[in-house]
């Protein structure tokens, strides 16, 4: 069935292997040679081929609470016996009682490190009694939030908890055994998941037409993020660009950091087993593709993508080999894939500050807002905030567009303009006055202009879906709908 | 009965107290159990979704046991399920009631739907109830061959569960090896994975004591099992890939083409969605190309951008998580990011954990090319409004002063911080300065120029303080009125409240005095009075100490007090490379987090302070209020006199006391009196003291003869520097010693002997060889010292002869450790 002596993938394709053949291999074996002459005289040749000895055993999570901003539990599930019932409260008074509550996530108190993480009004807290795996776990978190997201309908809080006790229960059990992770590819767990979540009035219902699934449905390991014998009367897919842009711009208007982090949202509503391809107008792709063809790319924007991460489903042999994006998609909403760009990003928004302080008691601000997006497309919710002095007594502004006004718990102007066109600028001046105070001699450094913004049918980054193919066996036609949208990530302008 | 003595629990006062609503459900229940009327089983989910909920407010609705184990017979799968989670959460308190519930588990266990199967099986397995667990056997062992993939999976994690309530249990059902078999042969990807998570937790524990627990854990990270897991890996779940990646990084592979191999296979990982599958990625390739330099700085290139990514996405939780490791990765090589220096630029809305951890990596790969971006940056986050981050950026511009040979822009930087005028950054500033001008004395005129400005009135830290009097002391011939500042702050003696301050006070003035004697002199001897006069003893002392030697001879004085000094030339590392070498052999794990080596905070001697853990977590949950909170605070107090006594015992051995800082942290006000008491009076009274709280302290300590030589039990060398020693040292003792025939029986594979000596210290660093002749280096460190003992030790077992040889860098102490050696040797076997 298996030859334990031979691994699968032996064709060399990859990265070392190319950078190896690339390098004269002379030179690295006699590199390797030195080495074990420099090693031989005094030890046994596998001298380094003994692993250290200490602890190896897999690090199971002890327990996971759900607590409220005031400490309560919400909900809990012992795992192990190996920490305590009441490890909760001493994470209320180590933790949450002192100022150290924002100070690190990973804290010890004891023999016990507690992993938690805020989500709205609730705490979740993972306790573990040994040396485990961090990244892991707070994967781990990240996960079952959104899967009790898909359960209630969008809102993750204290209520929805309250609301779910059962439900949570349920998934609690099956998503980690003996605080072993095991599925949480929500496909899968309805299978074993009796009760239905309560969804929040506001939360629409997908008016989907589903095939009642079949509760001894096998689920092999082959595709184990979809179900077969879905049918869907309509077959669509929905492709969403996400992008989020961020800037830190130095009060001297020079870019000393900018980088975009997209994602690629899909919704399947697809029978059967599909196969999908998608393509993109990334560079490696595109050059990869050309190279097969034999046929020299097209003109037109090229993109390079710094780093992608695919969702499970994706087939990494084949995206290494062929750079396509190919793949057989879970039914319903999932994130294909994350990138991310350093180089050639496209600011939508240029932003010129100039702020005077002009005597002790008074401060002119003047903001300038440029957008260099296409003249036909608008940006949405469009707000800047312009950080003052705590001190500050009266504003007065003067806009070309949108709302100003002065919000005196975060200490900003916050300018907000609902719909911004491409190729246009808006202007902001405002006067500050101050109390005078002998406390600050000298005003520090002032934090950052902020931006918020939504740009629709844009892309920071350039990236543009060039097709996406899909192919089953029945042969169906689907419709593919595809948006772009580009974000304020954390868009700092010094000044 | 007594009158309750404390408040009910926390939880209590918001919530009804429960007593009529458990009474009422109870009647209810009831009266549903036997009914088979149509709407019965809905009435039934509502009933059961209350007591769930009570239950989870912290209600005990333990008395309803017996009536919902009644109702519990019953086809729908959602009655089943609560009915299944109540018990398991109650069976452990009512070990008598949960017997009960066994006949229907055990139905449930031979349901026809798989879904029940699981369930009954898991919450059977989960009831944690000693005299069941003969029960769990049958089920379990059909579980196991269950055709049903979910049924199985279940039933993997069950035998774990069965393995922690008896192990012998376990054993004797033969589980472990059924449990191989299945991990071999499942078609299913998750079955697979729980089987492997419970047989590396079973062969883990048992391994200490049992050689064939120790052979089948090193079957497991044998190349057929790996090559098995690692050709599966696409069909894995993300999760079970983390533990299949951790299992292979342990893996030593025999020869460079097979390390390519399993690279190539892996190399799309570091794809993958999940950051803990790419972390875990990281950590095989970093592994497996330790002895390869070239490809290992290739791995580091290949890993930067996913590293990136996922520094940039997710959580501010997660972000930390990975840029934990980022960090580990940065400070071991930071030539190799030099360049991407503006990913760990600070976004303002990054937490303050996140800002830590990036002005720690600005500051390590400041270099020629990118110093004045990165101190450009730093002197940005001087100003910010987070304190803790303003200092910490401070310290940064100072640390990469200390770093770089032009410090020229640095200083200019750093001088420009003093004229900010905010009392924690010009107080960051003076310590930094200080250690510049002990690095760099050719600034001296610069600095001096600066500083003689500040007033030291407006300058409120110990450590500043210090700082600056240092500088007047240490240059006060170039500053006009340093004897007329320091003047004045010995006339303000009383008021300086920090001993720090107080000793670099005498420290300056006499410095002072040696350069500028007519005007220091009325401040010298003011000082000098006010020393002898002070309450602190090491004030005192040192100002005795002066006084005698300018008694004894002026120019001596100067000679021990101001010596010409010579630029520090490297601030010594605080983490040794042998600590570093062990985090990194731990990445991905808390350890990188820490920061600190994984036994410095599971092992119980090495934890800190707060031991009170176990003592909670005997608390029943759950439980009546009053008792427990008395019974705690008990329990509280009797760890403190734990400590209180072993710091003595450890007084009573002069040895150097780690545990004495957690005597000053005790909590209660009382003890932490006594133990001020204890460890400023003499041990008799210290005695006493203990006896009088009623401690039934032995009245002549029975101490063991202390052997001549103690061995650190935790000793710490990594390869290189073991291989840099052992080329070094001579052989200090030669020796040949002869095993029992018990211990030749007992060395079937070097595990065991490893086993044995590390009880016994000493630490294996590195073993080969086949029947009959087996090689084995060890190495030992002597208790409270930083001398090793390195063994080359060769063991025939035919002849069952070993030759030992053994180096020592205090070779004086050879000889002692030599019988430890043997005699440890010769034992082995008959333990």
């Amino acid at each position: 069935m298996w030859n334990p002596d031979i691994l699968v993938s032996r064709t060399r394709h990859s990265f070392f292997i190319h950078q190896l053949v690339g390098a004269p291999t002379s030179h690295l074996f006699s590199d390797l040679q030195k080495y074990k002459e420099k090693k031989t005289p005094i030890y046994p040749t596998d001298f380094n081929r003994i692993r250290t000895e200490g602890e190896e055993m897999p690090v199971a999570a002890s327990a996971i609470y759900f607590l409220n901003l005031r400490g309560d539990v919400l909900i809990n599930r012992l795992y192990r016996d190996d920490v305590g019932g009441n490890m909760v409260d001493a994470f209320r008074m180590h933790i949450m009682q002192t100022k150290e509550m924002g100070t690190c996530p990973v804290r010890q108190i004891g023999g016990c490190s507690f992993f938690y993480m805020r989500i709205s009004n609730v705490y979740i807290v993972i306790v573990v009694s040994s040396n485990a795996n961090v990244a892991c776990a707070f994967k781990f978190v990240v996960e079952a939030v959104a899967l009790f997201k898909s359960y209630f309908g969008g809102a993750f809080d204290e209520d929805a908890i309250r609301n779910n006790f059962v439900l949570i229960y349920e998934l609690l059990d099956e998503i980690m055994d003996f605080g072993y992770p095991q599925n949480l590819s929500p496909e899968i767990l309805k299978l074993y998941i009796t009760q239905e979540g309560v969804r929040s009035p506001f939360s629409s219902k997908q008016p989907l037409e589903r095939a009642v699934p079949n509760a001894t449905l096998q689920v092999t390991g082959a595709v184990g993020w979809r179900r077969e014998g879905l049918v869907y009367k309509k077959n669509e897919v929905f492709l969403d660009i996400v992008e989020s842009v961020n800037l830190l711009m130095s009060s001297k208007g020079s870019v000393l950091r900018c980088d975009v982090t997209g994602k690629i949202l899909m919704k399947c509503f697809l029978s059967g087993m599909p196969d999908l391809k998608l393509g993109l107008n990334d560079k490696i792709g595109l050059e990869k593709e050309s190279e097969m063809k034999s046929r020299p790319i097209k003109s037109g924007k090229t993109i390079e993508l710094d780093d992608v991460t695919f969702h499970q489903c994706v087939n990494l042999t084949r995206f290494n080999t062929e750079k396509t994006v190919s793949f057989v998609p879970p039914d319903g909403e999932f994130e294909l894939m994350k990138y991310r760009i350093t180089e050639g990003v496209n600011l939508p928004f240029r932003v010129l500050p100039t702020i005077k302080e002009l005597g002790r008691t008074r401060m002119e601000v003047n903001v300038k807002v440029k957008s260099v997006f296409g003249a036909k497309i608008f940006a949405l919710g469009v707000v800047v905030k312009v950080p003052v002095p705590k001190q500050t007594a009266k504003t007065s502004f003067q806009v070309t567009s949108g709302k100003a006004k002065y919000n005196a718990s975060i200490d900003s102007i916050v300018w907000k303009i609902r719909k911004f066109p491409g190729q246009t600028e808006a202007t902001m001046s405002a006067e500050v006055e101050l109390i005078s105070t002998m406390v600050e001699k000298k005003s520090a450094t002032r934090p950052p202009i902020q931006m918020e913004f939504q740009v629709p049918m844009f892309t920071a980054s350039g990236l543009r879906v060039r097709f996406l193919k899909v192919w089953e066996k029945s042969g169906y036609n689907t419709v593919e709908w595809v948006r772009y949208i580009t974000r304020a990530g954390s868009y700092e302008i010094r000044c | 009965m007594a009158p309750p003595v404390s408040t009910p629990k926390s939880a209590s006062p918001s919530q009804p107290s429960g007593k009529s609503e458990v009474t009422d459900l109870k009647l209810q229940l009831r009266q549903l159990a036997g009914s088979r009327a149509p709407g019965a089983d809905d009435a039934k989910r509502d009933l059961f979704k209350r007591v769930i909920s009570c239950m989870t407010v912290g209600i005990d609705v333990s008395p309803a046991f017996s009536e919902m184990v009644m109702c519990s017979a019953t086809s729908d799968v959602v009655l089943k399920k609560m009915c299944y989670l109540y018990v398991g959460n109650y069976a452990r308190c009512n070990p008598d009631l949960a017997l009960l519930t066994i006949n229907f588990l055990q139905k449930d266990c031979h349901d026809q739907d798989p879904t029940i199967r699981g369930l009954a099986l898991r919450s059977l397995c989960s009831l944690r109830v000693q005299n069941l667990v003969e029960y769990l056997v049958a089920p379990l062992a059909a579980g196991l061959k269950d055709h049903s993939s979910y049924v199985r999976t279940v039933a993997a994690i069950g035998v774990l569960k069965l393995y922690h309530i008896s192990a012998t249990m376990c054993h004797d059902s033969d589980f472990p090896a059924a449990l191989k078999a299945l991990m071999l042969s499942d078609p299913d990807a998750q079955v697979v994975a729980n089987c492997l998570y419970s047989l590396l937790e079973i062969w883990t524990q048992d391994a200490a004591n049992s050689d064939e627990a120790a052979r089948e854990i090193e079957a497991l990270y044998g190349k057929s099992i790996i090559y098995y897991l690692l050709n599966r890996i696409k069909d894995f779940s993300e999760w079970a890939q983390c533990l299949v990646l951790d299992l292979v990084s342990k893996y030593i592979p025999s020869d460079n083409n097979e390390i390519f191999d399993m690279m190539n296979l892996l190399e799309d990982r570091l794809q993958h969605a999940n950051g803990a599958v790419v972390l875990a990625t990281i950590k095989v390739f970093l592994h497996l190309t330790m002895s390869m330099t070239d490809v290992h700085q290739q791995v580091y290139e290949r890993i930067k951008a996913p590293l990136l990514t996922l520094v940039g996405a997710g959580s501010p939780e997660q972000s930390y998580a990975v840029l934990c490791h980022l960090h580990l990765l940065v400070m071991r090589a930071p030539m190799l990011f030099s360049s991407d220096y503006k990913h760990f630029y600070c976004q303002f809305s990054d937490p303050s954990y996140v800002k830590k951890l990036k002005l720690e990596m600005l500051t390590a790969i400041a270099n020629e090319s990118n110093t004045y971006e990165i101190v450009t940056e730093l002197c940005e986050y001087a100003g910010n409004v987070d304190v803790p981050i303003a200092r910490e950026s401070i310290r940064a511009v100072g640390k990469i002063a200390l770093q770089q040979y032009d410090v020229n822009a640095i200083v200019d930087r750093l001088l420009q911080f003093l004229e900010m005028e905010k009392d924690y950054v010009t107080a960051e500033t003076l310590v930094l300065v200080k250690d510049l001008l002990r690095k760099y004395p050719q600034w001296s005129h610069d600095c001096i120029a600066v500083v003689g400005n500040i007033s030291s009135n407006s300058i409120q830290e110990p450590k500043a303080k210090a700082a600056l009097i240092w500088m007047l002391g240490e240059y006060s011939q170039d500053m006009m009125d340093a004897p007329y500042v320091l003047e004045s702050l010995v006339e303000n003696w009383e008021e300086e409240h920090s001993p720090e301050v107080r000793l670099h006070l005498l420290t300056a003035v006499m410095k002072c005095f040696f350069k500028r004697a007519p005007e220091t002199q009325k401040a010298l001897g003011a000082a000098l009075a006010a020393g002898l006069a002070d309450n602190n003893q090491d004030v005192h002392d040192r100002a005795l100490f002066y006084y005698r030697l300018l008694q004894y001879d002026v120019a001596v004085a100067e000679r021990v007090v101001n010596p010409p000094k010579q630029a520090v030339s490297v601030f010594a590392d605080t983490q040794s490379s042998e600590i570093k070498d062990r985090i990194f052999d731990e990445f991905n794990s808390l350890s990188v987090v820490y920061q600190k080596p994984s036994y410095l905070f599971t092992d119980k001697e090495h934890r800190g302070p707060f031991e009170f853990s176990e003592d909670l977590s005997n608390l029943a949950i759950g439980g009546d209020s009053g008792d427990d909170v008395i019974h705690s605070a008990q329990r509280y107090e009797e760890n403190d006199k734990d400590l209180l006594l072993s710091t003595s015992d450890k007084e009573e051995n002069g040895g150097p006391t780690h545990n004495g800082s957690s005597t000053y942290s005790a909590p209660s006000d009382v003890n932490s009196s006594t133990s001020l008491v204890s460890s400023s009076t003499t041990q008799p009274a210290a005695f006493a003291i203990d006896d009088l709280l009623g401690l039934g302290v032995l009245d002549t300590p029975a101490l063991p003869p202390l052997p001549a030589l103690s061995l650190n039990a935790k000793p710490v060398l990594d390869p290189g520097t073991f291989q840099k020693k052992w080329g070094q040292l001579t052989v200090s003792s030669s020796q040949e010693s002869t095993l029992s025939i018990q211990g030749v029986a007992s060395l079937t594979a070097p595990q065991s002997l490893i086993k044995h000596m590390q009880n016994n210290s000493i630490q294996c660093i590195a073993s080969g060889g086949q029947p009959p002749n087996y090689k084995f280096f060890f190495f030992a460190q002597k208790e409270g010292s930083s001398s090793f003992f390195l063994v080359e030790c060769i063991v025939n077992t035919a002849s069952a002869k070993a030759q030992i040889k053994i180096k020592a860098d205090d070779a004086s102490a050879s000889d002692a450790f030599a019988s430890l050696f043997q005699s440890a040797l010769s034992n082995f076997g008959s333990s």
